[in-house]
């Protein structure tokens, strides 16, 4: 078959072109309708219950995503309670009310803050915390007075040593805050001064690196592309040869974002990835080419022949490779999260796609390669092997031949080594830190969370299950929000929480003429309504709602985290946990979490927990083609050898490093999976050709570590070294891909190359008996071969959610007795025992 | 000579017509009058209801004591709370002057607690509702500067401008009055970029005891999106409520007299 498509290519080289041609602008003109959406939010389904209850308490209780504005005045004695700077956050903060995409009248900040406190004896009063700018110093030191012996303002809207205070800046939508963000940072550009400004918060965060990330999108992609066609300039020494595989990824590429965008599916954080991941896979099948067109056109003399054979020669191993890598990234669509598997589909078409495009676009483009102008390509036959790569590979070839035990021992300890990494590995993410250390947004976080309790925000619902009966105005409960707030506090995870508990015990204690015995809750519900309702003559009555809701059957604490870690969070949600399970509310209630924070450690959870079993998914699936390609389950598990050690390996740096496994790592497991699997395909698959021939290991040896091992490391030098431009990205995720690609690609050639060639060195049998024995005939590997084959079976069942975990294990079960039962009788047939 | 009849004629209409027109500062001083001064004292039941932007809704009953000092001066309030249950007797004492503060005082009985309210500003919420303390016992019209801006045969609309603005979070706002009785009708609130962010609307006018009355008022807050309506009953006037109600003395042990529901 290959053989009639090589030849139509050829022949018609410009039809194919012209096919290509018109997809590549029908998909370019898809573009126009193209939509972004880079909210993290998305990661889970819009019916998820977090999301659907987070909807919920923003609504009840008014609450909204925030950018966070610090101000830091380290210059002034009293920090940014001088004149000056609080006449100039009173501006700002009468600016930003005003910018488009902000709820003003809800915009959290000195100057917009009622203060109740004690005016001489008998007499309280309610006023704006600032209502104006101060005149004088001792204006300015009485605001920080009242603001610091607020609980309500105390560590939220200033901190405690004075330096800092902070406006959240309520936004009509999380999409909203980057925009928000930069004209915020343009008002500030007007009050220059002794202050800094900071802006952060994890909307911003989350917009920000959505935005930032489609522009590093447009320069780390083709940064990669320049650089591994240096690479291969540098290799092939044809420019002209060079640029067509690249020109084909770049199509792929183009191809399926193009039909992603023409479906309809909006380019999320997720499917922005797909061009990264498509680049370096889809240049790998060339590159093969490439290397075998290149060491063998001398031979030849004639390009038509020379592609018809190479294609030829790599038909197999390329079409394996391919299809593993599709495999691989087609059961990411088993995954739980909606954009992984959108992500999951579109880069398993681009993989198809990039083989089908190699096959037809690599001749064609031949064909139309002007004969006379190959000039000197290509190596002369005398010459192959004399380069200094040739040599250190044929040296190697023969060490890992003469020194497999070595080699394998070696092999052995690092895999121990490498598990012992993993279980140092910490499950973390948290947005903020997608930006590296020197980024404005991971400054003012840092910055931000010294100063004050924390910028990152969650609330913890309280419902009574009694709902008429103004649970949250009983001061046993209240004492026990204190209770609860006082142990988080303590325990160190949470840097300020406000609650129903603390306004109450604010107003009464100013009500009753502020001594220190009265900063306790009122005795009798009576007593809390009655406060309640006199902090109602406040300014800003709805403060109030902010905490409870108008029938006292929800409460809402409003959680300050300083860090959006993950863990923190997990941590938190363990205290709390914990303190309910001890501590038995004084009313039956239910616990419910909301706000970002919450969110992010739900879908992240999601998402590594997902990716770990999509990944044994993909591994299972990959080794069961693999068995099907190769025929036998023996070589099936041996050719996923490498790649274990490789992600092992890999994974454990994690640990040993300290690196968090967050979400783009969870991510990138696929595309390790993926890619390392094919050095070991085109390695067996290639040595079985040989050994076809000269049915001996140590000559096909020799011939495996020629023209194969050098594609090999071209092949990941190329790749690896073309995405050390993604190290120079501010953000962090790109780094992580960077590092993975360099990473997977020499870790798993070099496995490749040592592993296998000692194994099948010490046991031949591995790879090549397998052709002589019939599989059937042994029983431990047909029984082998049916764990295989239950195990996709329950996989790809589960997956799809087709059977559930009971019904479909039973089936494996039975699936597996039946064939292995078969086995053994068959095994036990004649004809296998002659064979033997 | 026809020529000069002709002219004499419009000169006495124009002249006329010009004398019934009003000077905007006497529209303002019966309008304050209409819908603060009715009656020598007077006492109404008020139902308020607040709906926040959610649509939930929160209630407040209480009973309103007034007795006028002087017509356009000084004043003298009882605010009693019914309902809801758990402030049930909770007072209030106003104190209004005119040209000064006012005096004010809150008794909390759940701790018997009597407690003088400094009032900074006059601004701040009605006990949650959207109401300001300012709307329930009127702004002094001398805080203004008042400019007639439109007159039709229906109504005077009048723009108020604060004289100091600081002391005020709107920038101005305007009173649509009805020509007949002089009752405000409708007052809109404007905030320092211009925009209208507060509505007052009187949605029912009664005549009681020969006395104009607002029976039902409505204010909105077009910020946070709620609305709190009052509606007044068992409205009476001159009942011959005594100087000696609006004591710290009858916070602890309220008239009850008058407050009989």
């Amino acid at each position: 078959m290959i053989d009639k498509l090589v030849a139509f290519a050829l022949k018609r080289p410009k039809l194919i072109f012209s096919i290509i041609l018109l997809l590549v602008l029908a998909s370019l003109a898809a573009f126009t309708r193209v939509k972004v959406d880079t909210d993290p939010e998305n990661m889970l389904p819009e019916k998820e219950f977090v999301r659907v209850f987070n909807h919920e308490v923003k609504k009840e209780f008014t609450i909204y995503d925030y950018v966070v504005l610090g101000v830091v005045n380290e210059k002034d004695p009293n920090g940014v309670f001088n004149p000056e700077t609080l006449e100039k956050i009173y501006k700002i903060a009468g600016q930003v009310k005003k910018i488009d995409g902000v709820i003003g009248y809800e915009l959290m900040s000195l100057a917009n803050k009622d203060d109740i406190e004690q005016a001489g004896p008998g007499a309280i009063s309610f006023r704006w915390l600032m209502g104006e700018p101060p005149y004088t110093s001792a204006d300015a030191l009485r605001i920080k007075t009242r603001a610091l012996e607020n609980p309500l303002f105390y560590d939220t809207l200033i901190s405690g040593d004075g330096k800092a205070l902070c406006i959240y800046v309520p936004i009509k939508a999380k999409k909203l805050s980057y925009r928000v963000a930069r004209s915020i940072q343009k008002v500030l550009k007007e009050y220059s001064g002794d202050e800094q400004y900071y802006l952060t918060g994890l909307p911003l965060a989350e917009d920000a690196f959505g935005v930032e990330m489609f522009w590093q999108m447009g320069i780390s992609a083709p940064l990669a592309v320049l650089v591994i066609f240096l690479l291969m300039w540098w290799f092939f020494k044809h420019v002209a040869l060079v640029i067509m595989p690249l020109v084909m990824a770049i199509i792929v590429v183009i191809i399926t974002m193009g039909l992603l965008v023409w479906l309809g599916f909006p380019i999320h954080i997720m499917s922005s990835m797909i061009p990264i991941f498509l680049l370096p896979i889809s240049v790998l099948d060339s590159i093969h080419i490439l290397n075998e067109f290149f060491e063998k056109y001398r031979t030849f003399k004639d390009k038509n022949k020379t592609i018809s054979y190479v294609l030829n020669e790599l038909y197999r191993p390329n079409l394996f490779t391919s299809l593993t890598t599709v495999a691989g990234f087609f059961s990411l669509s088993f995954a739980p999260i909606p954009p992984v598997q959108v992500f999951g589909i579109a880069v398993a078409f681009g993989v198809a796609l990039a083989w089908v495009l190699t096959v037809l676009m690599i001749p064609a483009y031949i064909a139309l390669l002007d004969e006379k102008k190959m000039g000197s390509f290509g190596v002369h036959e005398d010459d192959i092997g004399k380069g200094r790569l040739s040599r250190s590979l044929a040296a190697w070839g023969r060490f890992t031949v003469l020194r497999w035990k070595q080699v394998l021992f070696a092999s052995v300890a690092l895999i121990a080594l490498s598990i012992y990494g993993i279980t140092r590995i910490h499950i973390n993410d948290n947005p903020t830190r997608w930006f590296n250390r020197k980024h404005p947004i991971r400054v003012a976080d840092k910055v931000l969370n010294k100063h004050f309790g924390g910028t990152y925000s969650v609330y913890l619902v309280l419902e009574a299950k009694d709902k008429d009966a103004q649970v949250f105005l009983e001061p046993q409960m209240l004492r026990y929000i204190q209770g609860l707030q006082g142990y988080l506090f303590e325990k160190g995870s949470v840097g300020k929480s406000t609650s129903l508990a603390d306004v109450t015990r604010k107003v009464y204690y100013e009500l009753l003429g502020g001594t220190k015995k009265n900063k306790v809750i009122p005795p009798t519900p009576q007593a809390v309504a009655q406060t309640l309702i006199s902090f109602e003559n406040s300014h800003k009555p709805d403060d109030l709602w902010h905490f409870v809701n108008p029938d006292y059957s929800r409460a809402n604490i409003w959680l300050q985290l300083p860090s959006g870690d993950n863990q923190q969070m997990s941590e938190v949600v363990r205290q709390v946990d914990k303190f309910f399970k001890m501590n038995p509310a004084p009313f039956a209630l239910s616990y419910n979490w909301a706000g970002l924070t919450y969110i992010n450690m739900v879908w992240q959870n999601k998402m590594v927990g997902g990716m770990l079993i999509n990944f044994l998914g993909s591994f299972i699936i990959v080794l069961f083609m693999m068995t099907v390609l190769f025929k036998s389950p023996v070589t099936g598990l041996l050719s996923m050898l490498p790649l274990t050690v490789t992600i092992l390996f890999i994974y454990s740096l994690l640990g040993f490093t300290g690196k968090e496994y967050d979400m783009p790592v969870a991510v990138l497991s696929a595309l390790t999976l993926g890619l390392a699997v094919d050095f070991a395909v085109h390695f067996i698959e290639r040595s079985r050709m040989f050994y076809a021939e000269n049915k001996s290991w140590p000559k096909t040896a020799q011939e495996m570590f020629g023209s194969p091992a050098r594609a090999l490391i071209k092949n990941a030098l190329v790749i690896s070294i073309g995405f050390l431009p993604l190290f120079a990205s501010p953000l962090v995720p790109y780094n992580t891909v960077g590092f993975f690609m360099f990473a997977i690609m020499l870790v798993a050639s070099i496995a490749t190359l040592m592993i296998l060639p000692a194994l099948i060195t010490g046991f031949p049998w591995l790879v090549f008996e397998e052709t002589k024995v019939k599989a059937v005939c042994s029983c431990g590997k047909c029984i082998l071969m049916s764990i295989i084959i239950a195990s996709t079976v329950a996989y790809i069942l589960l997956g799809y959610k087709l059977a559930r975990l009971n019904l479909t294990t039973i089936i494996c079960v039975a699936v597996i007795a039946v064939l292995s039962g078969t086995c053994w009788l068959v095994s036990r047939q004649k004809t296998c025992k002659d064979g033997t | 000579m026809r020529k000069l009849l002709v002219f004499l004629a419009v000169l006495f209409f124009a002249a006329y017509s010009w004398a019934q027109e009003l000077s905007v500062d006497e529209i303002v001083s019966k309008a304050n009058n209409a819908s603060y001064y009715q009656g020598k004292e007077g006492r109404a039941k008020a139902k308020m209801v607040v709906t926040d932007a959610q649509g939930r809704k929160r209630e407040r009953q209480l009973t309103i004591l007034k007795l006028n000092l002087k017509a356009g001066g000084d004043q003298k309030y009882y605010v009693y709370f019914h309902k809801p249950n758990d402030v049930k007797g909770m007072s209030y004492i106003v104190w209004k002057h005119v040209g000064k503060d006012d005096d004010r005082w809150l008794y909390l009985p759940a701790m018997d607690l009597v407690r003088r309210i400094a009032a900074s500003d006059k601004r701040s919420s009605f006990v949650g509702t959207t109401f300001l303390y300012e709307d329930i016992s009127g702004r002094s019209i001398d805080l203004d500067e008042h400019e007639l801006i439109a007159s039709d045969p229906a109504y005077y609309t009048v723009k108020n401008t604060p004289k100091d603005a600081a002391l005020v979070e709107f920038s101005y706002y305007t009173v649509k009055i009805d020509r007949n009785n002089f009752v405000p009708m409708r007052a809109e609130y404007f905030d320092k970029t211009g925009k209208p962010y507060r509505t007052i609307e009187a949605l029912e006018v009664k005549d009681i005891q020969n006395y104009p009355t607002v029976t039902r008022m409505k204010a909105m807050d077009l910020n946070s999106n709620s609305d709190t309506v009052t509606e007044f009953s068992d409205i009476s006037y001159n009942i011959g409520l005594n100087d000696s109600i609006f004591t710290e003395r009858f916070l602890r042990n309220p008239p009850q007299q008058w407050l009989k529901e």
